[in-house]
């Protein structure tokens, strides 16, 4: 089946229409999810920083750092925390969830760092960092790496399941306004055809047998042109008309 | 007549009524002692409630039988059990056997809390007995104090880590075993003393390896040194994983010692990868390793590789050599491994899991279960949660037959001190009596 000439460029514009829709609402639901989230996990981050920082005072005061380190193992597993580390006064890492090791950026890193930092690690990703003072400073910081992949993760999630719907919409789209659109260009080439047969009678015609008294009958805008093409091809042609010898087909 | 028979029923009657009441016959004296032994004694109720019956004492054991770590709780189970099936068959203790009760926790701590909640609350075990792990041990110490009124106690638990050596939790466990300060403090000291000033840890990314970890540094921070570099793996890390990455984070710092704090597959790993890579430094394991378990792996790579990765190793222990007979607890249990050979219940081990004839992990366990028997005798049938830690505060001195005198007390709920420094030689474990052939 072809597409007519005449509603080609709506058939575009549909495809305009659905890249539109698609491209601004993917990008509307990037900025939500990607601004959601790094709330929700930067608010969670720092509950966590926050509660570690409290609850580790003693401990680091008492020097237990396997019962320090059992603590921030059990934070980590929270989804989306991606490391932890501990620091004392002195800048010196006292307990930290790396493997294989402590980055060399957080090794350099100019402590005491405060509030929120963003993070770029080779070899571990990109990370939201959070950190939360032991005693106001005095006792050191705790520091909660979220990962900013795992947002990533879940907007392609989301985008993926958005895009996936829309194709499915644009699909079913683009079938109906192709039977539509065939439903409104099958009359029309029709009238061409009979338009054609009365401007040249003896030459062939692409109407079937009946098609024509169908056209006639039909009480639509189609129909009144047809029966007002037959009324003036019943008049008398003017002397200086000639109809061309042949017209193109009407698609 | 009548009135005879009468007169006879009642002086029956009260006759009987005073041979069943003891205390119009007895002297206030007496009464009073009796009154202070029904007080002290248990109930039978009382008993069964705290895992004692007439015939039985039950105890609880959490510890890894399955997992990259399964060796730890099969040997020390093995061990334990050879000396508890010799005691229960000679007549057990105070006629009482003794029944290990164990279940698996493959060494991760979340398993193990709910394996203590089930032996505390389910099973009512009389106490925890030869837990396997830091991370595990160090999760379950907040059980027993949230359950200190039910006086239960952890007797001996695999690990030197300090959280059950202090308060507040150092009044809920016993320790046989020297502490992982006290090994790397052994090895920092001879490795220093060895010239080898660079000492770079590698350990495990868990509260067993943060211990060894602070165990380094504080032994190196008192001779005014410090870690040269550290390099962590994830616990569960298996043998055949690459350790390639932790080997390069070491080699960058170019250390003169590696001491490690991990469990034998990783650390095995951690040694092939290390050789492979031109990293010949000596590599110091602590106890906790599985001495065997990693030697085994090591040799099996060598043969496959044509390579010796069993060179420059140093491993420190907490338990004498099960080489070495001239103690007599070695002796004794070499002979009851021999004899008995125990394995752990069907369900708790994999059917490819080959055992070991002898090795430190299960002479510990061993030496764990011989203690307890000691303490379970001293408790003279007084089987109550409640007198147990009075009873092992007044053990002092007490030969084991390890060589160093075991002592308890009010404040020192760790038996022993000693720590032992073994090298591999022809492919197995041996005292090392000299230092000099790792001089730098």
């Amino acid at each position: 089946m072809r597409v007519a000439k005449l509603f080609q460029k709506t058939m575009f514009g549909i495809f305009l229409l659905f890249g539109l829709i698609a491209f601004s609402t993917s990008a509307l639901c990037i900025y939500t999810v990607d601004k959601q989230l790094s709330d929700e996990y930067e608010a969670n981050s720092r509950a966590i920083a926050q509660t570690i920082a409290d609850s580790s005072i003693d401990i680091i005061l008492t020097r237990d750092m396997s019962t320090l380190q059992s603590l921030i193992d059990q934070f980590k597993e929270i989804q989306g925390i991606k490391y932890i580390y501990i620091v004392n006064e002195e800048s010196e890492i006292l307990a930290h969830t790396f493997v294989p090791g402590v980055p060399k950026a957080i090794m350099a890193s100019d402590w005491p760092d405060t509030g929120t930092a963003h993070r770029q690690l080779p070899g571990f990703g990109e990370f939201i960092e959070i950190s939360s003072p032991i005693l106001d400073g005095i006792a050191g910081w705790v520091h909660v790496g979220m990962d900013k992949g795992l947002i990533a993760l879940k907007i392609q999630t989301a985008i993926g399941r958005q895009v996936y719907l829309i194709s499915i919409i644009f699909i079913v789209s683009i079938v109906a306004s192709f039977l539509l659109v065939n439903l409104a260009a099958n009359p029309l080439r029709r009238l061409a055809g009979y338009a054609m047969h009365l401007a040249a009678p003896d030459a062939p015609t692409t109407l079937k047998p009946g098609e024509m008294q169908a056209l006639l009958e039909r009480n639509d805008e189609v129909g009144q042109l047809a029966r007002l093409f037959l009324y003036l091809s019943k008049r008398e042609a003017p002397a200086s008309f000639s109809p061309p010898p042949s017209l193109p087909a009407v698609n | 007549m009548r009135w005879a028979l009468v007169e006879l029923s009642l002086i029956l009657v009260l006759s009987l009524l005073l041979v069943g009441s003891p205390q119009p016959i007895l002297s206030a004296n007496q009464g009073q002692t009796t009154q202070d032994t029904l007080s002290a004694s248990p109930s039978q109720s009382e008993r069964r409630a705290e895992g004692v019956t007439d015939s039985e004492i039950l105890i609880g054991m959490s510890a890894a039988f399955t997992g990259a770590s399964d060796s730890l709780g099969i040997e020390l189970y093995r061990g334990a059990m050879a000396y508890f099936v010799e005691i229960n068959r000679s007549g057990g203790v105070h006629g009482r056997k003794i029944i290990l009760k164990a279940y698996d926790d493959g060494y991760q701590p979340d398993q193990a809390v709910k394996n203590t909640l089930k032996l505390m609350l389910e099973d009512r075990v009389f106490l925890l007995f030869d837990y396997v792990g830091t991370p595990t041990v160090t999760r379950v110490l907040p059980l027993l104090k949230k359950y200190d009124n039910l006086h239960f106690l952890l007797f001996f638990p695999f690990t030197g880590a300090q959280p059950q050596r202090e308060p507040p939790y150092d009044t809920l466990a016993f320790n046989l075993r020297a502490s992982y300060r006290q090994e790397t403090e052994g090895l920092v000291k001879n490795f220093l003393a060895l010239g080898r000033s660079r000492i770079a840890v590698f350990y495990q990314a868990d509260a067993y390896g943060r211990s060894g970890w602070v165990g380094v540094r504080e032994a190196l921070a008192r001779r005014n040194a410090k870690i040269v570099g550290e390099a962590t793996y994830a616990r569960g890390t298996k043998y055949t994983e690459s350790l390639d990455r932790q080997v390069a984070i070491l080699q960058e710092v170019n250390p003169e010692a590696i001491i490690s704090i991990g469990a034998y597959a990783a650390c095995a790993a951690f040694i092939r990868d290390a050789r492979k890579a031109g990293l010949n430094v000596p590599i110091a394991n602590v106890s906790f390793v599985g001495s065997e378990s990693m030697l085994k792996l090591l040799i099996e790579t060598s043969q496959e590789d044509g390579k010796d990765y069993t060179l420059n190793l140093v491993n420190s222990q907490v338990v004498p050599s099960y080489e070495d007979t001239s103690f007599p607890a070695v002796k004794e249990y070499r002979a009851l491994m021999d004899t008995y050979d125990p394995m752990p219940p069907t369900d708790l081990v994999e059917a490819d899991y080959q055992p070991l004839p002898y090795s430190f992990v299960s002479l510990e366990g061993f030496l764990n279960a011989k203690l307890l028997v000691e303490i379970l005798k001293r408790l003279n049938g007084q089987l109550v949660r409640a007198q147990i830690a009075p009873t092992v505060e007044d053990i002092h001195d007490f030969d084991l037959g390890m060589g160093a005198p075991i002592s308890f007390g009010t404040q020192r709920n760790q038996g022993s001190d000693a720590v032992y420094y073994t090298t591999v030689k022809d492919s197995r474990f041996i005292p090392i009596y000299d230092w000099k052939e790792w001089f730098k």
